[in-house]
């Protein structure tokens, strides 16, 4: 593993070359962040409340760190934290109507030796779940289109709000359907073992529908899609505003 | 723009509908399905065991009434136990649909009743995305393609119990992100050079760590601690990391290919040492976000069983070593193949553009 690391670390180091201290540094942060997190919870702390400050961190590393355009960075901070919040919004009544918690018979064998009586509450373990699987893909979507659409406005002269919208989503039609992508693969990735363990379980059609493993999968998925999907009227709507303020005071003047 | 807001109503009344009728669907089941009428505690156990967890363990009486079966309508009643941490149990409620199983001669719960929450998210997905102006055909198609070979997929290794799990991942993959390069970019050169790139890069960066990692025998990595122990282990993993690493990768191709195309279209008689040059410069900035994305979801997926170990009693060490080893592997293979699809995507299309 040593070994492994070593070897992400020379190519990184390779083809990025002093930039890649940076990178390394954020992903330091990042990690420590998260296990911070893990710590925090397990000595009792409220999970929601520390999710929240642990995510605000982790935007703040992730986006100020790989974004040079001080702009850019402002509004695509202000954007994941925005969608952060509706993401903790529209998870906590789902999972509380679809009570997707902790883990399901399907964990049986490993569980053996536990004691299961943690003390944790697992039904907000599951909302933390969500939110921090999608910190990674809301602060890159939102960058992008930030990003983007900061290019296409700042070679205008004139600036309606249907057209920012418009501009906004041609950008983000080809994101979405990267993140989507992504997200899509990885629930690949993390469901072919389970589906395979109830092919042999002899699950019918409904028990699957209805398995706590797979809902809470697919929940995931979809949860973090939504987040995706609302990054773009919100950048679109926050480099308007910005751009607005800025023709403004020009005018001023 | 009126034509858009019936659309919208249509599509709004379409997934209540759907929702809706998950709601009423018991009689498609073959098990008993009730609707809980009334919750009791019946008693309460407050325990501290060995590693100072206080939690605490219920005993509910459930009163519900039987939505299916010949006996519908009918009140049933059974008992539940479940601790407040909810780790494997449920607390049930009033108002929610439990599916149960016949035990002797009365009644256990088996499991809550998940599909209407599961249709209703699904529904808002659809309806958010036809409230927006995106090009949706794409994604469902793309969407809908790519589900239907992964259920091809899962088809073809229960059939062959896992025996050819691995080349099997790679034909799944090799298709997978086809479908998605030519739903998003068309049948275009910049897919053909995206696409040869990325099937490039991922297996370099999967054979490479394969070597690195089999030089000191997979030492540090519990390959046996997978999902659900599942065998082969080797396969297994690396299945995972190949669906894992593809959607992020196809991104970056799909980036620095359609950048460089750009940068032709601007200066024509651009050289190719410029355009890799160009191609490393872009890609760079790409290199954190993305790593970013595959660490939050892979340490996302983990969390449950890490806090279980952390809760028994187990250090921090200890339960990074037993829950995230794998993961943290997985994610190492990944951000090399990350790495290596910057030169990899800039060298192929660099080449490709200048010559055409």
């Amino acid at each position: 593993m040593l070994y492994l690391f070593a070897t992400f670390v020379v190519l990184l180091l390779m083809v990025t070359g002093t930039r890649g201290l940076t990178l390394l540094f954020g992903l330091g942060i990042n990690v420590i962040s998260v296990i911070a997190l893990l710590v925090l919870i397990a000595d009792g702390f409220n999970i929601l409340v520390t999710t929240g400050i642990i995510a605000i961190v982790i935007l703040v590393v992730a986006i100020y760190m790989n974004v040079e355009n001080g702009n850019t960075a402002n509004t695509a901070f202000q954007t994941s934290l925005l969608i952060m919040i509706f993401i903790l919004l529209i998870t906590i009544p789902l999972e509380y109507w679809a009570s997707a918690q902790g883990m399901g018979p399907e964990n049986q064998d490993e569980l053996e030796s536990f004691s299961l009586a943690a003390g944790i509450s697992f039904p907000q373990l599951a909302i933390a779940i969500i939110v921090i699987n999608s910190l990674g893909v809301i602060s890159e979507t939102s960058v992008a289109i930030t990003s983007g659409l900061n290019e296409i406005v700042s070679n205008k002269p004139t600036l309606t709000p249907t057209e920012i919208f418009n501009d906004g989503f041609s950008v983000g039609n080809k994101i979405l359907n990267t993140q989507t992508n992504t997200l899509l693969f990885n629930f690949f990735s993390a469901t072919f073992p389970l589906f395979f363990l109830i092919h042999s379980l002899g699950y019918k059609f409904t028990d699957i529908l209805n398995d706590k493993l797979v809902v809470a999968e697919i929940l995931t998925t979809l949860i973090c899609t939504i987040g995706v999907i609302l990054t773009v009227p919100i950048t679109s709507f926050l480099v308007y505003h910005k751009a607005n303020k800025v023709k403004l005071r020009k005018t001023d003047n | 723009m009126k034509k858009n807001i019936r659309l919208l109503v249509i599509v709004g009344l379409i997934v209540l509908f759907a929702t809706s009728l998950t709601y009423f669907d018991s009689f498609l089941y073959h098990d008993p399905v009730v609707k809980v009428e009334n919750v009791a505690i019946t008693s309460k156990q407050t325990s501290t065991d060995e590693y100072k967890n206080t939690d605490t363990e219920y005993t509910q009486k459930v009163r519900a009434k039987l939505l299916n079966t010949d006996k519908r309508g009918q009140t049933v009643s059974f008992r539940n136990t479940y601790y407040n941490s909810q780790l494997t149990d449920t607390k049930y409620r009033v108002g929610q649909q439990v599916i149960l199983t016949k035990s002797g001669k009365g009644y256990a719960a088996k499991n809550v009743k998940r599909d209407t929450p599961l249709v209703f998210t699904f529904g808002l997905v659809i309806f958010l995305l036809y409230c927006m102006k995106f090009d949706r055909r794409k994604l469902f198609i793309s969407v809908l393609i790519n589900v239907v070979i992964y259920f091809g997929y899962l088809q073809i290794i229960i059939g062959t119990h896992n025996s050819i799990l691995l080349p099997l991942t790679a034909v799944t993959a090799l298709l997978i992100s086809a479908t998605a390069l030519l739903v998003i970019l068309g049948p275009t050169y910049s897919a053909l050079m995206a696409y040869s790139s990325t099937v490039i890069s991922t297996t370099i960066a999967i054979l490479l760590s394969v070597f690195v990692l089999s030089m000191t025998g997979y030492s540090g990595m519990h390959l046996e601690l997978d999902d659900f122990e599942l065998q082969p282990y080797l396969g297994v993993f690396l299945s995972q990391v190949l669906f894992g690493v593809l959607g992020v990768i196809l991104d970056e191709t799909m980036d620095i290919s359609s950048s460089l195309i750009e940068m032709k279209k601007e200066v024509t008689d651009v050289s190719a040492k410029t355009l890799f040059k160009s191609g490393i410069n872009i890609g760079r900035e790409l290199i954190g976000p993305l790593i970013n994305i595959l660490l939050f979801i892979v340490i996302a997926g983990n969390l449950n069983v890490v806090l279980l170990y952390l809760s028994n009693g187990n250090s921090v060490s200890y339960t990074l070593n037993m829950t995230l080893s794998l993961g943290i592997a997985q994610l190492l293979i990944s951000a090399i193949g990350i790495v290596l699809t910057v030169p990899i995507t800039s060298f192929i299309s660099s080449k490709v553009i200048t010559r055409r």
